[in-house]
This record gives C-alpha cells, sequence and structure tokens, in this order.
C-alpha cells in the first residue's frame, strides 16, 4: 500500500505517532459508497481520530430516533410472540448457572484458554528475532482473551442500549415486548463478561476504535432499522462468529459454559433481526433506499472482517519491537482469527441473504473478496440455538489436534 | 468537619477564571504575582463590600486556590460541557502528536457487584392476611386469607398451604387445603379441626382473628383435577377435616363442567361434626342430580334416617353398592384420617379401581413422622442443576433443599413438608435418609427420586435436579 511506503520512509518515532491516523484515512478512503462514507464519516472521527471511546471519561451519544407508541396492542406477529415465549422460558441467572468457583489460571498449559496457536507466533518470533518462552507465550495468549472478552464486554453495552433503543422504535407490538426479553439478556451478557474479566481475567482492555466507530454510528443513526441491521445483523452477527469461535477453542470449563448460554441468547436475537427485517426490507422502503442498506452492510461487514487487530495489545507489548504493519501481519494469519471469520461470515451472509440485501448487484463484490461460498447456509430463522451448539461442538471434535493443542 | 483544613474556597467569578487562563500562558514568576493580585483584589473588595472577618474558623472564606479553579464551570451548562468534551479531543489529537496514547487497559477498582455474596437463600414463607373467622362447628373454623401484597390469592381445586405457626415460642409448619371453590369469586379459606394434641390446629381453632397475618408456603400439591376426555365422572371419600379438599374439589368440577357427575361419601363419628353440612345442602340444590352426597355417621343421633357405621373397608364396599355406583369408571379422590384412607384404598382395589385412578392426600405432621435420625456430621454434596454441578455442603441439621439453597442454587421447592414433590430430586449416588411418610410414589421411589425437603445425605451425596 502506498501510505505503507510513504510511513517506511519516515524515521521511527515520527512514523509511530502517525501510522493510527494513516490507518484511519485508509479505512476511510475504501468506503466507496458516499452514502455509507456520509453515515459512517462522523462515527470515524469520534472513533478513530479524537478516541472518544479512550478519554477516560463516560462518552455521551445522543439518540434521536422515535418512540413508536401503538395504544390498541394488536398480535400483529406470531413469529416474535413465539421468540417472546421462548425468550421468556430460556432464562437463566448468572450467579447461580456458571460455577464462579472455578478456579481459572489463564497462564496455565494444562487447561489452555485459547490454544497455544491461537496467534501466529512463528511469524510473531520471526519479526522480533527472539524465541519466547512458554511462560512468555502464555501470558500473551492470557492477554489475547482478555482482550476478546473485553472487546465482547464493551459490545455487549453497546448491544443493551441498542436493544432498548430498538424495542422503543420497532413497529410490531409482539415485537416490543420480545425486545424486552433482549435488553434483559444483554444486560445478563454485561454482567457474565464483566465477572469473568474482573474476578478471573483481572484485566479490562479499553474498546477498540473500530468497535466504537460501529456502535457509535448505530447509536446515532435516527433510523430504527439501520439500528436493527447494524445490532442484530451485524454486531450480533460478529459476536456468534467470536463466541463461537472462542467456544469451539477453549479448555477452560467456565467461560466455555459461559459463552454456551450466551449463544443461545444470541441466535434469538439475530432470528428476530431477521424476521423484523425481512418484512420491513420487502414492503416498506424503496429499491433506492434498500440499496443504500446492502451497500452499507457490505461495508461493515468488511470492517469488522479487516479491523479487530488487537493493536491495544500491541501498543502494550510488542510496539518498539515489531512494526505496527507486521504485528497487522502476525494476527492476520492466525489460524483463531481465521477461525472467526469463518464462523462469523457463515452466519452473516445467509442471514443477509435472508433480509434482501444479497441481490446480484452486491453479489459480485463479496465474491471478490472470498464470501461467495457463504451464499447458500442456513439463515437464523432456520437454525435453532441447539443446532447451533451441536454444531460447533461437531466441529470441535474435527479440529485438527494442532488448533487445539495446548502447547507446541 | 474539615476545620484544620481551614477556610472554604469562595464562589468562582471572571477574575479567577482570567487567572486562570493567564496561569496557563504565563512563565511561573509571572503567574505569581497576577495570582497574588486576584488574591488582593478579592480582600479589597470585600472590605469596601462591608465584610469582616467569620468569628468562627470554619466559616471562614478564603480566594480559590489555581488548582481550585475550573475554567468550564462558570460557563452556561450545555456550553460546559461541549468546551470540556472539545479540551479532551484537543488532548488526544496534540497527545498524539507527542507520541502519548491512551493506556490499553482501564484500571478501575475491582467491582462490588462481583465480589457480594448471594442473598441468603432459604425456605422463605410470605405472609397472608386472615381477612375473616367463621365458625364452621364448635370444633372447627374457617379461615379466609389474602395476600398482604394485593395480589389475588391463586391455587388449583385440591391443593393446600402450609403455614409456619408459632406457639410458646417454637415453630411448626403444618398444611392445612383450601376449602373454597378455586373460582372467581370464591373467597380463599382454610378450615381447621381442633385435634387431639394438635398444637398449630387448636391454636388457630382457639386464637385466629381478623387482621392477624399467617406465614405461609404454596399452594401446593397434586391432588387436583387430572385433564379427562369425556364428561368428568368423580367418586370422593373424606373422613372428618379430609373433606377441605375435597369439597373444594367437587364444588369447582360442579360449576366449571355442566356435564360432570360426583358421588361423595363422607364420614363422621357424630352429627355436630360435620363440617359445611349447610354448604353441601346448598350444592345438591344447587347441582340437583349432578351431585350425590352420602352422609355416614358413627354415632348417629336418634332421629337419623342415613347410614351408620365407620368407613372402613366393609362400609365403604357397601355404601358404594346401596348407592349403585360402580368405581371403576371414575376417577377417585381420598382424604382422612389413616385408618379411613388405608380401609378405603383397600376396598377400591378390591372393587377393581386402577391404582393410578386412586389419588390421595395424606398430612401428616413432621414431628409424627418416624424420626429419620439426623446426620450429625456435615456432609459434601454435589448439586447438577441446568448443566452445571455446584458442590455444597450439607450442615447438621440441613436437609438436602436447605443446602442447596443456601449455595444460591434455584432448587425449585413448594411445601418444604413432604406433601407436594416440588422439590423431588434423583439421588445419582449416596446414601441419604427421609421422613416418612411422604408423597413420593412408589413408581417414584423405584426411580431413584428422594424429596430433597425432608431428605438428609448421611454420606457424601450427588444428587440432580429433574
Amino acid at each position: 500500500m502506498i501510505t505503507d511506503k510513504l510511513l517506511q520512509i519516515l524515521p521511527e518515532k515520527v512514523r509511530t505517532r502517525i501510522e493510527p491516523y494513516a490507518e484511519a484515512l485508509e479505512l476511510m478512503s475504501e468506503v466507496r459508497d458516499p452514502k455509507v462514507a456520509a453515515s459512517l464519516g462522523p462515527s470515524s472521527v469520534r472513533g478513530l481520530l479524537l478516541q472518544r471511546g479512550k478519554q477516560g471519561v463516560p462518552t455521551k451519544i445522543p439518540a434521536r430516533h422515535e418512540a413508536y407508541f401503538d395504544w390498541t396492542y394488536p398480535s400483529d406477529h406470531a413469529e416474535m410472540l413465539e421468540l417472546y415465549r421462548r425468550a421468556k422460558q430460556n432464562q437463566w441467572d448468572g450467579d447461580t448457572w456458571l460455577d464462579w468457583s472455578t478456579h481459572v489460571d489463564p497462564e496455565n498449559p494444562e487447561v489452555a484458554i485459547i490454544p497455544d496457536n491461537f496467534l501466529n507466533f512463528e511469524k510473531l518470533e520471526g519479526y522480533m528475532g527472539v524465541r519466547m518462552t512458554p511462560r512468555e507465550r502464555a501470558k500473551v495468549r492470557s492477554d489475547v482473551c482478555a482482550w476478546q472478552l473485553s472487546q465482547f464486554l464493551h459490545g455487549e453495552q453497546g448491544a443493551l442500549f441498542a436493544a432498548a433503543q430498538v424495542t422503543e422504535a420497532v413497529q410490531f407490538f409482539d415485537g416490543k415486548l420480545y425486545g424486552a426479553t433482549q435488553v434483559v439478556d444483554e444486560a445478563r451478557h454485561v454482567e457474565v463478561f464483566h465477572r469473568y474479566l474482573d474476578t478471573k481475567l483481572q484485566k479490562l482492555y479499553q474498546i477498540n476504535d473500530n468497535l466504537f466507530v460501529i456502535i457509535d454510528a448505530l447509536m446515532s443513526d435516527s433510523r430504527w432499522d439501520m439500528k436493527f441491521l447494524g445490532m442484530q445483523i451485524m454486531v450480533e452477527g460478529l459476536a456468534l462468529g467470536a463466541f463461537g469461535t472462542l467456544y469451539r477453542l477453549t479448555e477452560e470449563p467456565l467461560l466455555k459454559e459461559l459463552l454456551k448460554n450466551v449463544i443461545r441468547d444470541e441466535a434469538r436475537h439475530v432470528h428476530y433481526g431477521v424476521l423484523a427485517l425481512r418484512e420491513h426490507f420487502q414492503n416498506h422502503i424503496s429499491e433506492r433506499e434498500r440499496r443504500e442498506r446492502e451497500d452499507w452492510s457490505f461495508e461493515v461487514a468488511l470492517l469488522m472482517r479487516n479491523r479487530f487487530l488487537a493493536y491495544e495489545i500491541y501498543e502494550e507489548r510488542f510496539e518498539g519491537l515489531i512494526t505496527r504493519a507486521q504485528w497487522r501481519d502476525v494476527v492476520s494469519t492466525s489460524p483463531g482469527l481465521e477461525e472467526f471469520r469463518h464462523v462469523m461470515f457463515s452466519r452473516l451472509v445467509p442471514n443477509l441473504r435472508e433480509i434482501g440485501l444479497l441481490s446480484d448487484r452486491i453479489k459480485p463484490h463479496y465474491d471478490r473478496v472470498g464470501l461467495s461460498k457463504y451464499f447458500g447456509g442456513r439463515s437464523a430463522d432456520q437454525i435453532s440455538a441447539e443446532d447451533m451448539i451441536s454444531e460447533l461442538d461437531q466441529k470441535r471434535a474435527e479440529t485438527p489436534a494442532g488448533l487445539r493443542a495446548a502447547n507446541a | 468537619m474539615q476545620s484544620f483544613r481551614g477556610a472554604r474556597p469562595q464562589a468562582i467569578d471572571a477574575v479567577d477564571v482570567a487567572t486562570k487562563v493567564a496561569s496557563l500562558i504565563l512563565p511561573a514568576r509571572a503567574t505569581r504575582v497576577v495570582d497574588q493580585a486576584r488574591r488582593d483584589l478579592r480582600v479589597v473588595r470585600g472590605v469596601i463590600g462591608g465584610e469582616r472577618p467569620a468569628p468562627v474558623r470554619e466559616q471562614a472564606m478564603r480566594a480559590a486556590n489555581l488548582d481550585e479553579i475550573d475554567v468550564v464551570s462558570i460557563l452556561p451548562r450545555r456550553l460546559a460541557a461541549r468546551v470540556s468534551q472539545g479540551l479532551r479531543d484537543l488532548d488526544v489529537l496534540v497527545g498524539a502528536l507527542q507520541g502519548r496514547r491512551p493506556p490499553p487497559t482501564v484500571k478501575r477498582p475491582a467491582s462490588r457487584r462481583n465480589t457480594l455474596p448471594p442473598p441468603p437463600a432459604k425456605v422463605a414463607t410470605r405472609p397472608l392476611r386472615v381477612a375473616r373467622v367463621v365458625r364452621e362447628t364448635p370444633d372447627a373454623v374457617s379461615i379466609y386469607l389474602e395476600e398482604t401484597s394485593g395480589a389475588l390469592l391463586t391455587f388449583e381445586a385440591g391443593q393446600f398451604l402450609s403455614f409456619d405457626g408459632q406457639v410458646k415460642g417454637r415453630t411448626y409448619r403444618r398444611a392445612y387445603s383450601l376449602a373454597s371453590a378455586a373460582l372467581e369469586g370464591h373467597a380463599p379459606h382454610v378450615t381447621v379441626k381442633r385435634v387431639d394434641g394438635g398444637v398449630v390446629s387448636n391454636h388457630l381453632v382457639d386464637h385466629a382473628r381478623e387482621g392477624d397475618v399467617l406465614h405461609a408456603l404454596g399452594p401446593s400439591g397434586v391432588f387436583t383435577l387430572k385433564p379427562s376426555e369425556g364428561p368428568r365422572r368423580l367418586l370422593l371419600l373424606a373422613g372428618g377435616s379430609g373433606i377441605t379438599p375435597i369439597i373444594s374439589l367437587a364444588e369447582t368440577t360442579l360449576t366449571h363442567e355442566p356435564d360432570a357427575h360426583v358421588v361423595l361419601l363422607f364420614g363422621n363419628r357424630r352429627f355436630e361434626d360435620v363440617i359445611f353440612h349447610a354448604r353441601l345442602d346448598a350444592m345438591k340444590g344447587r347441582f340437583g342430580e349432578r351431585l350425590v352426597v352420602d352422609h355416614v355417621l358413627e354415632a348417629p343421633p336418634r332421629e337419623w334416617s342415613g347410614a351408620v357405621g365407620r368407613l372402613d373397608t366393609a362400609t365403604v364396599s357397601a355404601r358404594l353398592g346401596a348407592l349403585g355406583v360402580e368405581p371403576k369408571d371414575r376417577e377417585v379422590y381420598v382424604c382422612g384420617p389413616t385408618p379411613m384412607m388405608d380401609a378405603a384404598h383397600e376396598a377400591l382395589l378390591a372393587l377393581g379401581v386402577p391404582k393410578a385412578r386412586i389419588h390421595e392426600e395424606r398430612f401428616t405432621s413432621p414431628e409424627q413422622r418416624k424420626a429419620a435420625s439426623a446426620p450429625t456430621e456435615p456432609q459434601p454434596v454435589l448439586v447438577a442443576l441446568g448443566g452445571v454441578r455446584t458442590e455444597t455442603v450439607q450442615r447438621p441439621g440441613q436437609t438436602l433443599l436447605e443446602a442447596g439453597l443456601a449455595a444460591g442454587l434455584p432448587m425449585p421447592f413448594s411445601c418444604a413438608m413432604g406433601g407436594c414433590a416440588a422439590c423431588k430430586v434423583r439421588l445419582v449416588e449416596g446414601d441419604v435418609v427421609a421422613d416418612e411418610p411422604n408423597c413420593l410414589t412408589d413408581d417414584e421411589r423405584a426411580e431413584g427420586y428422594v424429596l430433597a425437603c425432608c431428605t438428609r445425605a448421611t454420606t457424601p451425596c450427588t444428587v440432580e435436579v429433574p
């Protein structure tokens, strides 16, 4: 990339200061659709440039959506009603359903919290020019896990508020009742992830700038269906990908059980997103508006694929030892991230198809970035939470021992 | 009191803010001069304005120190928020150019939310208010109840409440069936009869008053109507105060189901012991041929024309024969003293009624049970619930249920006295002792179930909540 070459010329001290901004500019230049750029632009400035999520004070994001009241309480969506019923029956208590007395040692290679080759250590050591001891590797793995769970936690906070906003704004009354259960679900996810980080890993990373951009864009968009698309389809899809990967790969029993319960809830959430948006996109918006959403979700999908690169860990541990570009290479080629991309897109792409955002017009773009193999998968309304878990369990059994091995 | 920190800072004004801004630009020496001038100005202004030094040190005021002056604070609130956001943004941008970044992790004290112990869990009752007390016979009263929360007290016909009764400083837990029909507009009540040595019953008969509060669990129990294909045909056998759940079943069924038919055999010692005599007569008037009531008295008055005897095996068979009732075709509910229930059971089996169609409600007070010798050592208990296995310790005196609840596990229970099976768990491993009799069926026992509320581990145990 041109920016990379330009940066190479600069003295290292200057380069490390400018690199993050160069990346932000590059990201914005990648977005081709002007409408999408306009919708993501201000959020990108706040997130990438001004780092509003990391300023050390609570962030205030104004919301401008409309609350939609219906004083006739119609029974207007049988499938959502069914989801509501299921959600009520499947509530669980984070205090008692999880065994918090489990002793967690994230650096214990016998019970690997993530497998050793989750990260591409060979490449990392190659760039650094030194071999890491097993203990150093274990520390890095523990940090990668804490970083991931921290981002889950921040994402769940976004989901908690977005779910509340969507509950206000959605026009189906059955959807509002269901939405209230999702608010409770998200609160529970915040509770359990925070508790795990606070009491077991004793570490909390700041919110990733790219995640902040997405959350900021959703919270400040006044169109309810954009919130919905962003949260219920994109972010929940991302969450399912990330949770699914970690569920498959971790050996730590408490984390595994925690993720299993969370995945069950998330499966309902995505299902709800598909139900509400399918009808809305088919019957209530113009073709021009549909196209805008189609482009928007493509851009956000790429954002999510390429941008969660754990720079926070780089800055904490490896800055000065290797360059940002080298770190990016290490993370991008890590088996754990490949796995995450696979699980995420196998859930996300079929859902986009199901809600009508995968027309022949956009398909070549997905094909270009190698995602066409997911076109035919099962969408959230066709797959139950139990299917999802057992699919992951099955894959786990098939995973080559290498990826699960505790230590290389 | 901040007495030794001396005087408190005065409210900030424009001169303070101007000085603060100047201090950010000026070198340190000039800043000191400007700051001293500001303080002097304050004093002079105070003197001209007629201020006198405060007589008490704590009330004294002074000019704010430079580090106490928040420039943004004199701005209107909304503008202040924007300005401080702008300053933070600027700080990030300037910081980045200087090679300064926000720290990658967040430092914060451990969250209290995550370290709080769960609230102490135990078998907790809720208060019910006595709305009125009605004397049914010289030895029996009906106690009408309502929820103190204002919610409706709802139940299924045939269910019971358990009460924790305080008598002479001791707590006794006793079950009383709801005698009212489970229908809207029928005030819920239990009916209590005096019995020999009945600590709680006798206390209630003598002392229950309107406005009292009783501590209750439930409603509980499965002595209730089962789904029925076609018109429901019931045979009800009651002895003495065993009439309470039986009359509720009868009235509820007959009111709800216009084609239901009910036969009631009701045994008592003397005529004046018959509870609900008038209510049964009124029901006969209301439901006509759909309700047959056969009173059987052991010691009838001289003018009695009804059946005479005690509800033993022979009498039950004879009365059913005399009434022309074929018990095989009916769902049977039996409630009364233990000898009467055993006799009825035997007679019904002899008449060809399948065991599964005989429903029985037996009440014993915990103290009358075969005392299971309570373990005196703590025992580890592993509870499997919802896919999670939690290890807890059953302390001497605790039941399996109490040990589980104390560990914060949401183990189900209702009556907490062995009468409803809501708390049944499967014993996977280990030895236990249980208070007997309790309401577990033979099939449940064969499958390894025990009632957590009246069972104690005597060795390390593993149980599974179904």
